[in-house]
């Protein structure tokens, strides 16, 4: 990158939010319709007629609407690790992507958020799960793992924004600065002032580390709690001790997997060529193996635990995952995209290879949603009383906000990119090379 | 340092508790003779009729959407002309340390002062914890408002509520029925005495295999029938102190009764 | 009344009329039901519930129940716990009479028919008009001389009810009440009547007994008396008493009873007889029969040695030779004759052979034996006879021999075989009028509907059959104002019989049937039966005996000695087994249909709690299936919830396949109740009804047809099937959901009740 100037930094940045082409106009307008239409529509029909409208049953009373749910945290978890945990390790090459990663997680976070209301049966009444003083006195149940996660989630989704918009000020002063018309006040009100002084950037830092150190171990809560949900109860299958760090270690690997797609369509469509290089995917592209190898640890453990007890609940549990068709051909194309395709990235040659990382990304993306399916699909149809037990199937409408869920987390992030410096424009100066400012040295 | 210890040690154990009581002023208990049950199911169509419970029909039957509080459970083993079938009736268990008292965020599901597992309508909103985490699959859920063809409606019993799209419910030990007896017995100021309190399932039961009653009560026929050497609680070992009571069937499992019986 | 359409009702008082009339529209139900809340009547507090005692009329056993009432809507119906019978319990059909009450699809007031005959095209009329109709139709048969051309289709009609009916006819001059109904015991009466000259059904005292073989009586379901024998069982199992008493099931499939046998004895279909006098031959064998006429017993025994019973009955020489020395060594035993040995083409013998059974046993006359019922309150016990049959009136149907026809509450054209052709031959009556309360398909047959209250809303009584021993009578009573246009079926007998006039009229003193209960219980009243014991008036009587449900006497129950002679059975012994239609080269396998818990001979269908009760034994809904055993469902390609196509040399259906472990390979068997073409819209188009493809093959004594009489082959069909069962897994896997103790520490009792 030696050989761009700042201004050119500023320019290209900034061009991505003034100069808008036609087609950034049709993927935004299709992805809002099909938001609208397959969430938004399914959604309103599901809340009129009722949850009956879904393939949730007595017992699988949890099905993809959960799976939907674990799986956007799970995506989450791409901005916070990047960011942060390279942030605190001084990892150079996070600084081209760690704002894109962070405005996924706080996207992902939203999406997810609303997947909780989307499950409820009277989501109406949402506010009921908050602890406010009401003139009944009912106060909610703290030993409830989904009251853990109301509060897990507001808190990480409150941080997660905080991190961002913080990262983000010295970036929005420079379009502030570049921009006319209408989006002048704007980014006036947004940049909050920002002059670049000294002092400025040395608070800027301070607190941008304090919520890297924070936001760490919040994240890892945040997804051990989520796996609570299942963990905690008694459900074969559910109740596994593992269940935490295999959701922290999933989340990883699929945010990770998350953001290698994401920076390749942004690569492409920004011509950020510049920005986001190859060595970028080289270093991505070991972190996924790493988290592969983690992740099949994990799951080899988890079976050959259960398989070892022999009881007739994990058996059958097993069974049913295993070797049941149309479960068992899920997960053994999970066990394929999510334990052996990663070992591609052995080579490096594979790694440089964006055909490559592509495909294995996107797969593990498949791979990660399929596994959260089948903890809620294949465990809830197999628990103690075989007299009850009663597969699931999700419903056309459960299909449709799935796949809307999918149009919706695109739209929110194509608005991102055209209202937000989805590069950070100051770190990357910082990786032209010259020197900064005193008293932000480190990076 | 010791008292602080253990005074942690209670507090921490209190939490894995779910509810908040460990005395009841009556503890409601159900006795179930599985030898006296013939599988009849009389008691299946009582707790219907007592407690609005809605017919959803043959499409909503397949993907196990039937309402009934409490179902007779088959089990049906051996070849021709060796085979059995077992029948259980099972509802909700009411269990002490209930595992769906634990996953309500809202506290629709609690405890009361007498050892009920209770389920408050209004208060909840659906989010199925508390069914999924249930180790007995008695928890049904309104997945639709469900209407009567009229004048079917007329039947409906006005001291139990009509339940509406997005709530859970589930066998109340029909809490209506207690209601009666315990404003009864306070009006006549007296405790609650054995025979107050019928639940519809056992009020049906023409072989007499539920009984229902106070276990606090010494003299209860439940509490006589606890002590039978027959005793045993369903999934026991998974600690939910459920409050059913079930009495072993008494029959010859293995070694049946096939053709070559001498 | 809800207190809400209280205040509206107010509310359009004051506002005037024109706008009362508005307001009218917005109360429902409308003024005639509403309590009045200044003045109300005596015995209703809204909000609070009333009980009143009745009688359960979903099947013949008579149960006594009590009915919840609030704001004038019956909420529950409850075992009465003072019924001898009932003893505060009931079976499911009893607890779902209330939807048939309620039901959607009742006929909602006369109507006449308008279409083709079968078209269910009718319009409504008035009641005037209707009883005129009748009334004209009756006088023209009469003026014609015609009047034994007039015939009453009923099932039986307890009480004076049935009195009441009778009267009618002969005051008219017609003797032609023809009795039907799939399951009414006639062959167990005619076989009790032969063997032991007795006319009342029997007390079956399974409570007592310490050995129950039963071959083929469902009673845990259907038989007879479902609640009282269930009552009976749980305390016989574990009431108590020195030790839990054994029970042995014999028949061909695993009935929901015979699930709870501590032995199921598959026996092969139709030699039940056969196995019963085998085992009644072991044990005047062993000398354990004592009587003066054992030489007649053992020559009339004498062919039915072990070796050709094990050889026709499919069953172990060893385990019958077993079963003798149990069923004679336990004291005291009882053997009881169901659907499952009475349903045959020689269904009397079968029964008669139980009978003989308990003879040499020596289970007559005894506790935890066979006990004899007294004569009802009448005296004598009319009910029992057994008249001329349904296959009486459909030849004389046919025969053009029928000039108007009464039909009540039962459905021979569902109810009867395919091949006995009753919807034809109804089809050849000039004029039927149906009392039925649903459109089904024998009531869519007629040309005048009056519809007759449920026993919700009508008066009557019932002498309880068979009675526990002593004399038991049930009182019905109104609990609800009639939810439709519908009148009490005594009223429009006194209304016709009025209307008719001549001896008819005379025969009708009453103006309404309920003045006409209560003048006939007076009479008994006065007759004294036992009734008057207190210095009761007979109004106090008559409220205690309508708070308490009716009247028994357990002092009534007489010990009688009860025997079997050989000279009485002779000619109803045969060594044959039961014939079957079929060559079985053709059609290999046995077809038993059998009442299913829910729906009986098929009443029960069009009530939506029992077709969502899962079947006992297979947990399906809303549908019928046939049992095939697995090894005969591997044999033919079929599988679970497949579609077969089930063929008699009479005809075929089509049903989904329920592959059990508890049948014979050579059986199959279909429950009855389902497909029907007409009955509301919970009952029609769906399942198999097995009667289609039958035979009409009748036990010539009593006209009963034979269920189990053809043999049928089965053939997958390529239709998907849409079996919905509640249990897809029955198998345990070890989980210790069903607990059990062996038998053998058991007969010791272990727990108090
Ligand atoms: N000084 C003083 N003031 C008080 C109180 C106190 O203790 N002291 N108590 C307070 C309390 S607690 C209350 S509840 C209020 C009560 O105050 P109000 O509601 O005014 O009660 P009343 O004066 O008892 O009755 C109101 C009217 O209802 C009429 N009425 C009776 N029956 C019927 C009927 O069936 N239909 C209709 N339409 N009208 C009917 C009566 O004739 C009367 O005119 O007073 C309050 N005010
Ligand atoms: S049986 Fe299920 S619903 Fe009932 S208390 Fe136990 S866990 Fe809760
Ligand atoms: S479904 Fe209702 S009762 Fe159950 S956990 Fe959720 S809010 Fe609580
Ligand atoms: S106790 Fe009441 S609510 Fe529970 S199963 Fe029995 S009848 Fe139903
Ligand atoms: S009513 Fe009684 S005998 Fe019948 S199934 Fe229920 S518990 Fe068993
Ligand atoms: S056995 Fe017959 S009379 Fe008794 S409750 Fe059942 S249906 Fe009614």
């Amino acid at each position: 990158m030696e050989n761009i100037s700042y201004n050119e930094v500023n320019e290209d940045v900034v061009r991505t939010m003034t100069h808008t082409t036609w087609k950034y106009w049709v993927a935004l307008v299709t992805c809002a319709v099909m938001a609208t239409v397959l969430w938004g529509g399914a959604w309103a029909y599901q809340i009129y007629v009722g949850q009956g409208v879904t393939g949730l049953n007595t017992p699988t009373f949890w099905g993809i609407y959960l799976a939907n749910f674990v799986f956007w945290i799970g995506i989450s978890h791409s901005g916070t690790l990047l960011s942060a945990i390279l942030f605190i390790t001084a990892t150079p090459w996070r600084r081209s992507i760690y704002r894109s990663a962070e405005a996924i997680t706080f996207f992902s976070v939203l999406t997810a958020a609303l997947f909780i209301f989307v499950h409820m049966g009277r989501p109406w009444n949402f506010y009921w799960t908050m602890p406010y003083p009401t003139t009944r006195q009912l106060w909610v149940n703290f030993t409830s793992p989904i009251m853990f996660d109301v509060f897990a989630i507001s808190t990480y989704m409150t941080s997660s924004v905080i991190f961002l918009y913080f990262g983000s000020i010295p970036d929005l002063a420079a379009v502030r600065d570049r921009v006319t018309g209408w989006r002048k006040p704007i980014y006036t009100y947004l940049a909050l002032g920002w002059r670049g002084t000294e002092a400025e950037w040395h608070w800027l830092s301070k607190s941008y580390t304090f919520f890297a150190v924070f936001i760490i171990p919040l994240a890892v809560s945040v997804h051990s709690i989520v796996s609570w949900d299942f963990a905690l109860s008694m459900v074969p299958g559910l109740n596994k001790t593992i269940f935490a760090p295999y959701f922290v270690v999933g989340a990883i690997f699929s945010g990770t997997a998350a953001i290698v797609t994401l920076m390749v369509i942004l690569r492409k469509s920004l011509k950020f060529e510049k920005y986001i290089t190859m060595m970028h995917f080289d270093k991505l592209c070991l972190l996924l193996l790493v988290m592969s190898l983690l992740w099949s640890y994990i799951n080899v453990v988890e079976v050959f635990s259960d398989w070892y007890a022999n009881t007739s609940v994990e058996n059958e549990t097993l069974r049913y995952r295993m070797f049941m068709p149309p479960h068992s051909y899920m997960y053994w194309l999970m066990i394929i995209t999510n334990s052996i395709m990663p070992l591609l990235f052995i080579f490096k040659k594979l790694r440089t290879s964006i055909f490559v990382c592509v495909v294995v990304s996107i797969g593990i993306n498949v791979g990660m949603w399929i596994e959260r399916y089948l903890i809620v699909a294949t465990t809830l149809p197999r628990k103690y009383l075989p007299n009850m037990w009663h597969g699931y199937t999700p419903s056309l409408i459960e299909i449709s906000i799935t796949v809307g869920s999918f149009f919706f987390f695109a739209m929110l992030f194509l608005i991102f990119v055209k209202v937000w410096p989805s590069v950070s424009i100051y770190e990357v100066k910082e990786d032209i090379g010259i020197p900064m400012r005193k008293g932000f040295k480190r990076h | 340092m010791s008292g602080i210890l253990t005074k942690l040690k209670d507090k921490l154990q209190s939490y894995r508790v779910p509810g908040y009581r460990t005395k009841f002023e009556y503890k409601w208990t159900m006795v179930v003779d599985l030898d006296r049950c013939n599988g009849c199911e009389a008691c299946v169509v009582a707790c219907y009729a007592e407690n609005n419970l809605p017919v959803v029909g043959k499409r909503d039957c397949d993907i196990s959407r039937r309402f009934s509080w409490i179902r007779i459970e088959r089990y049906i083993e051996g070849e021709y002309p060796d085979v059995k079938v077992k029948f259980i009736p099972i509802m909700c268990q009411h269990c002490d340390a209930a595992p769906c008292e634990l996953g309500c965020p809202v506290y629709a599901t609690y405890h009361n002062q007498d050892g009920l597992n209770v389920q408050v309508y209004n208060r909840c909103v659906g989010t199925f914890t508390c069914a999924t985490y249930c180790t007995y699959d008695v928890r049904r859920f309104n997945w639709f408002t469900y209407k009567w063809d009229s004048p079917l409606e007329q039947q409906l019993n006005p001291d139990v509520t009509v339940r509406e799209m997005g709530v859970m419910e589930k066998c109340t030990f029909c809490i209506q029925r207690i209601r009666v007896a315990k404003d009864t017995a306070k009006d006549e100021g007296r405790k609650v005495t054995d025979g107050d309190v019928q639940t519809a399932c056992m009020q049906s039961c023409p072989t007499d295999a539920i009984t229902f009653g106070d276990l606090n009560d010494p003299n209860s026929k439940v509490s006589k029938l606890a002590k039978s050497p027959r005793r045993y609680r369903l999934l026991e070992e998974l600690n939910t102190d459920p409050s059913v009571i079930y009495l072993k069937r008494v029959m010859d499992e293995k070694k049946g009764h096939g053709s070559s019986h001498g | 009344m809800k207190r809400r359409y209280f205040l509206k009702f107010i509310g359009a008082g004051g506002i005037g009329t024109g706008l009362g009339m508005l307001f009218g529209q917005a109360i429902k139900p409308p003024g005639a039901k509403l309590i009045p809340y200044l003045i109300p009547p005596e015995d209703v507090i809204p909000g609070l519930a009333n009980y009143y005692a009745s009688l359960c009329t979903q099947c013949p056993a008579g149960c006594g129940v009590l009915v919840k009432i609030m704001d004038g809507r019956a909420k529950k119906v409850e075992g009465n716990p003072l019924h001898p019978v009932s003893g505060g319990k009931l079976c499911v059909r009893g607890q779902a009479g209330l939807q048939a009450l309620y039901n959607p699809d009742r006929v909602q007031g006369p109507m006449r028919r308008k279409g083709a005959r079968g078209s269910t095209s009718f319009e409504p009329i008035s009641w005037e008009e209707a009883i005129g109709e009748v009334t004209t139709r009756l006088n023209d048969l009469s003026a014609k001389g015609e009047s034994d051309k007039l015939y009453f289709l009923t099932p039986e009609l307890g009480g004076h009810l049935g009195k009441l009916a009778d009267d009618f006819m002969a005051g008219y001059g017609s003797s032609n009440t023809i009795k039907y109904d799939l399951f009414d015991y006639r062959n167990l009466r005619y076989a009790n009547r032969a063997s032991m000259g007795i006319k009342a059904i029997p007390h079956y005292d399974i409570e007592n007994t310490k050995y129950l073989l039963s071959f083929g009586a469902d009673f845990a379901s259907t038989w007879l008396s479902p609640v009282g024998m269930s009552r009976g069982y749980g305390e016989m199992r574990q009431g108590g008493h020195t030790g839990r008493g054994k029970f042995v099931q014999v028949e061909p499939r695993l009935s929901l009873t015979a699930a709870n046998a501590d032995e199921w004895v598959p026996a092969k279909p139709g030699t039940e007889a056969v196995l019963a006098l085998a085992i009644a031959k072991e044990i005047v064998d062993s000398g354990h029969y004592k009587g003066s006429d054992l030489k007649t017993w053992k020559k009339l025994l004498s062919p039915f040695g072990l070796s050709y019973a094990s050889e026709v009955t499919d069953v172990d020489k060893k385990r019958i030779r077993h079963i003798a020395k149990e069923f004679m060594s336990t004291r005291p035993s009882l053997a009881v004759g169901g659907e499952g040995i009475s349903g045959y083409s020689n269904g009397v013998s079968g029964l008669v052979a139980v009978n003989i059974l308990n003879h040499v046993a020596g289970n007559l006359g005894i506790k935890g034996g066979v006990q004899a019922n007294s004569n009802d309150l009448f005296g004598g016990n009319d009910a029992d006879t057994v008249g001329a049959g349904i296959q009486t009136l459909i030849n004389a149907a046919k025969e053009s021999k029928v000039g108007l026809l009464f039909h009540y509450n039962n459905n021979p054209a569902f109810t009867t075989p395919g091949s006995a052709k009753a919807a034809d031959a109804l089809k050849n009556v000039p004029f039927i009028v149906s009392f039925s309360s649903f459109l089904d398909e024998t009531t869519a047959l007629s040309d005048i509907i009056l519809p007759s209250h449920t026993s919700f809303e009508d008066w009557g009584d019932d002498f309880t059959n068979p009675a526990p021993g002593f004399q038991v009578a049930t009182i019905m009573q109104p609990v609800v104002s009639s939810v439709y246009k519908t009148r009490s079926l005594g009223d429009i007998f006194i209304g016709i019989g009025k209307a008719v006039g001549g001896t008819a009229k005379a025969k009708m003193p009453n103006d309404t049937f309920a003045t006409h209960l209560k003048a006939s219980w007076k009479r008994l009243y006065a007759k004294d039966k036992g009734m008057s014991a207190s210095s009761f008036t007979f109004e106090t009587f008559w409220r205690e005996t309508l708070a308490r449900g009716g009247w028994w006497n357990e002092k009534s129950a007489k010990k009688r000695k009860l025997s079997v002679s050989t000279r009485s059975v002779a000619r109803h012994v045969s060594k044959e087994p039961a014939k079957f239609e079929g060559e079985s080269s053709k059609y290999p396998l046995y077809l038993l249909p059998y009442a299913q818990a829910g729906h009986l001979d098929g009443r029960g269908a069009n009530i939506p709690w029992l077709q969502e009760l899962p079947d006992p034994i297979t947990s399906v809904v809303w549908d019928s299936w046939v049992e095939i055993n697995p090894k005969t469902a591997k044999r033919l390609g079929v599988k679970m919830g497949d579609m077969a196509e089930i063929e008699s040399p009479f005809g075929k259906v089509l049903s989904p396949v329920y592959v059990y472990e508890g049948i014979r390979p050579d059986t199959v068997a279909i429950p009855i109740g389902q497909v029907h073409k007409l009955y509301g819209r919970y009952a029609e188009k769906r399942g198999a009804n097995p009667l289609e493809i039958l035979p009409s093959t009748v036990d010539t004594r009593t006209e009963v047809y034979a269920l189990n009489s053809t043999r049928v082959r089965i053939a997958k069909v390529s239709r998907p099937g849409d079996l919905v069962k509640m249990d897809v897994y029955t198998d345990e896997l070890g989980r210790g959901i069903v607990q059990t103790v062996p038998t053998g520490g058991q007969f010791k009792k272990s727990s108090h009740h």
